[in-house]
């Protein structure tokens, strides 16, 4: 079977996301409250660490393609008009894509003074 | 013993609606379609399919009470009044509760539901461990009643191109298949966003199966089948 395979693409993704958002969402959580408050520098420190900031990265790059494999599920079952969905589908892309854009301006902007 | 049930003849009918009948002698150990041949001697016009009144030949699957099931394998006595009872939902009604199977057998046929072998076939009979036997245990039984996959959402949104848990369920008897030579071939045809993928493991086919099988377990099966074809 070939990779380009639609059906099964889009689960494995899915799964795949769902894995590690899971697993670094528990470690978040952990982390959270075994450590003290934290102030807006350290957080800045904290994120300009390149391993932390690939990770958060990552947490949104799985997050943004799970929503896009789940929303165009939801869309499949629900929209049958082609065209309408098609124009559903295209809105939804552009959202997750800006969000992603704005996502990773965030991410990099600890890295400018 | 109180009963609302569907009734609807398409060709006379300008919409269905429901008919109460009321059932005096109900004798200990009655099961619904007991019930059914009874009310049919009240009213001849009411019209079921049955037959060998065992839960082997899944003629009298309807939507009992809001579940699907069998009429012959369910008892009066488990049934809350009044006991409503309709056609299996989202395929057509040829009239009351009986309802058209053609898409369910169209999508039963599409799955090759027999064994496919690319080798010379052996000169006596398919020789097979009963380790490997055991695996069929579980997809075997199913009687095609059609109660799974009128019970499924994914099912109604596509009727016409997701295969359904009772067709899937069979993909897999055919996978799980010792004998069976057409595995990537079978995996092939259930790719793409519909004909498998729409399940979405809600598991009403679970739920509702009268003879206790999983088609959700064997979904799953096949995915991971897919996987590994794939690695």
């Amino acid at each position: 079977m070939t990779f380009r395979a639609q059906g099964m693409r889009a689960w494995l993704v899915q799964r795949l996301s769902a894995v590690y958002l899971a697993v670094f969402l528990i470690a978040v959580v952990i982390w959270y409250f075994s450590t003290g408050e934290y102030s807006y520098d350290q957080w800045r420190h904290l994120v300009g660490h390149p391993l932390v900031n690939v990770a958060l990265a990552l947490c949104f790059i799985a997050l943004l393609v799970h929503a896009w494999v789940g929303m165009r599920d939801v869309l499949v079952d629900y929209v049958p008009a082609m065209g309408l969905r098609f124009f559903i589908l295209i809105g939804i892309a552009a959202t997750l894509v800006a969000m992603g854009v704005w996502t990773a301006l965030l991410l990099m902007s600890v890295f400018s003074p | 013993m109180r009963f609302r049930i569907y009734r609807y003849q398409p060709e006379v009918d300008n919409k269905p609606r429901m008919q109460e009948y009321v059932l005096e002698e109900i004798q200990p150990g009655m099961m619904l379609r007991d019930a059914l041949l009874k009310l049919r001697e009240q009213d001849e016009t009411l019209v079921f399919r049955h037959s060998c009144g065992e839960g082997v030949c899944g003629s009298d699957a309807m939507n009992i009470n809001g579940q699907n099931g069998l009429a012959c394998l369910t008892p009066l006595s488990n049934l809350k009044e009044p006991v409503e009872v309709r056609p299996l939902p989202g395929i057509p009604v040829v009239r009351d509760l009986v309802v058209d199977m053609s898409q369910f057998f169209y999508h039963y046929r599409a799955v090759k539901p027999y064994l496919k072998v690319h080798d010379p076939e052996p000169e006596v009979e398919f020789l097979q461990s009963p380790q490997q036997r055991e695996k069929l245990d579980g997809l075997y039984e199913c009687i095609l009643c059609g109660c799974c996959t009128t019970a499924c959402p994914s099912f109604w949104w596509n009727p016409d191109k997701f295969r359904g848990p009772a067709a899937l369920l069979q993909a897999y008897r055919f996978l799980a298949d010792s004998r069976d030579q057409a595995t990537t071939e079978r995996l092939e045809d259930l790719e793409g966003p519909y004909r498998m993928f729409r399940c979405h493991t809600i598991m009403n086919c679970v739920n509702v199966c009268p003879k206790g099988l999983n088609p959700t377990a064997a979904i799953n099966n096949i995915k991971k089948l897919m996987v590994k074809d794939m690695i």
